[in-house]
């Protein structure tokens, strides 16, 4: 007779998996990175701290790259329209992500933002993240370059404190270098905390306010 | 910051995979954090305990594992631990990409992942 081996009720067994829990994004951000390379659109996701001049980053650069490019911007917040409203007004496409409660942006919000713009029109999106120095550098959204913003008002152990972002960031830019005197922030000084964290990232001082550092930015990444 | 929807994927995968082998609970959840991953653990677990009841995991345990980070420098090919720099004077001690055996730029290839090693279930 042949010896039937079975599960026995109440058996208990391993399941190997090795899956990560941040799979569904990744997957998601690869689908968008192929998107954007069958389009040939270059893509920028802007993180960095709440009020560092993200949005005023992005103004600067669309006042002086829409010529050139056809742009669309897509912001991310937690409510409201301000910051597109703000970016709409120099004529380009923008789209708002409001995630909710969210504290980042997610590749799946970006894919589902791309179902709705018409990609063969475009050469460049810029994707403004929700504003947190922590949570976005951890969802990679499909973009090929990442840039981080923080301001000189925010003092002189911003970089420090947050090392992570600066980690998965080719260049970041330190803004509000006009009021750098007034807070006694060193622009230097946080330059090379960046450099100590990431060798790789270049750094670029600006004053959206006032217009200036903008070009070394566009350079950085290679848009000029 | 963003616990709560990870807890909530690890419990849908859980899921999924028990029911894909006709388990009719899951017993233990073997998750292995890498040192850089952004997680708070305390949080995690809170999380976790909140969103198992009435689902396979309830009464699961959740056993996690840590992970160092690990660099590759691809000038002189060290591979080792992330070096880490102290800045006594603010009580901070950081990661660095830098190389430590050439001060080149050094890449991440692991400890920033969170993943499932693997699960303990019941026929």
């Amino acid at each position: 007779m042949t010896k039937i081996v079975e599960h026995k009720e109440d058996e208990v067994f391993d399941i190997e998996l090795e899956e990560s829990i941040l799979k569904k994004n990744e997957d998601f951000a690869k689908k968008n990175s192929e998107l954007f390379k069958t389009h040939n659109i270059k893509t920028i996701d802007i993180m960095g701290s709440i009020g560092s001049g993200k949005t005023s980053l992005i103004e600067a650069m669309v006042k002086r790259l829409k010529e050139k490019y056809q742009i669309a911007v897509l912001n991310g917040d937690l409510t409201t329209t301000i910051d597109s409203d703000r970016v709409a007004k120099h004529g380009v496409d923008v789209i708002q992500i409001n995630t909710g409660k969210e504290c980042h942006l997610d590749a799946n919000l970006i894919s589902k933002a791309l179902e709705d713009m018409e990609l063969d029109q475009l050469d460049l999106i810029i994707i403004e993240n929700v504003g947190n120095l922590i949570c976005p550098g951890e969802f990679r959204l499909g973009a090929e370059q990442r840039l981080v913003v923080i301001s000189v008002t925010e003092g002189p152990y911003m970089v420090l404190k947050h090392p992570f972002i600066f980690m998965e960031a080719n260049v970041v830019v330190i803004n509000k270098l006009d009021l750098a005197e007034a807070m006694n922030v060193e622009f230097e000084k946080l330059k090379a905390d960046v450099m100590r964290i990431n060798p790789k990232a270049e750094v670029i001082g600006t004053s959206c306010r006032n217009d200036k550092g903008i070009i070394y930015v566009i350079g950085a990444l290679n848009l000029s | 910051m963003h616990e709560l929807s990870m807890a909530s994927n690890i419990i849908d995968i859980a899921i999924h995979e028990a029911k894909k082998r006709n388990a009719t609970s899951v017993i233990e959840v073997n998750l292995v954090v890498g040192k850089y991953s952004m997680l708070g653990l305390e949080q995690l677990c809170y999380c976790y305990d909140l969103l198992v009841k009435d689902t396979l995991l309830k009464n699961s345990k959740l056993n996690m594992e840590h992970e160092d980070g690990k660099i590759h420098c691809d000038k002189c090919k060290y591979k080792g631990p992330i070096p880490l720099k102290e800045e006594l004077e603010y009580h901070i001690i950081f990661p660095t990409l830098v190389c430590p055996k050439c001060g080149n730029p050094a890449e991440i290839i692991s400890g920033r992942d969170c993943y499932i090693k693997s699960l303990r279930v019941k026929k």
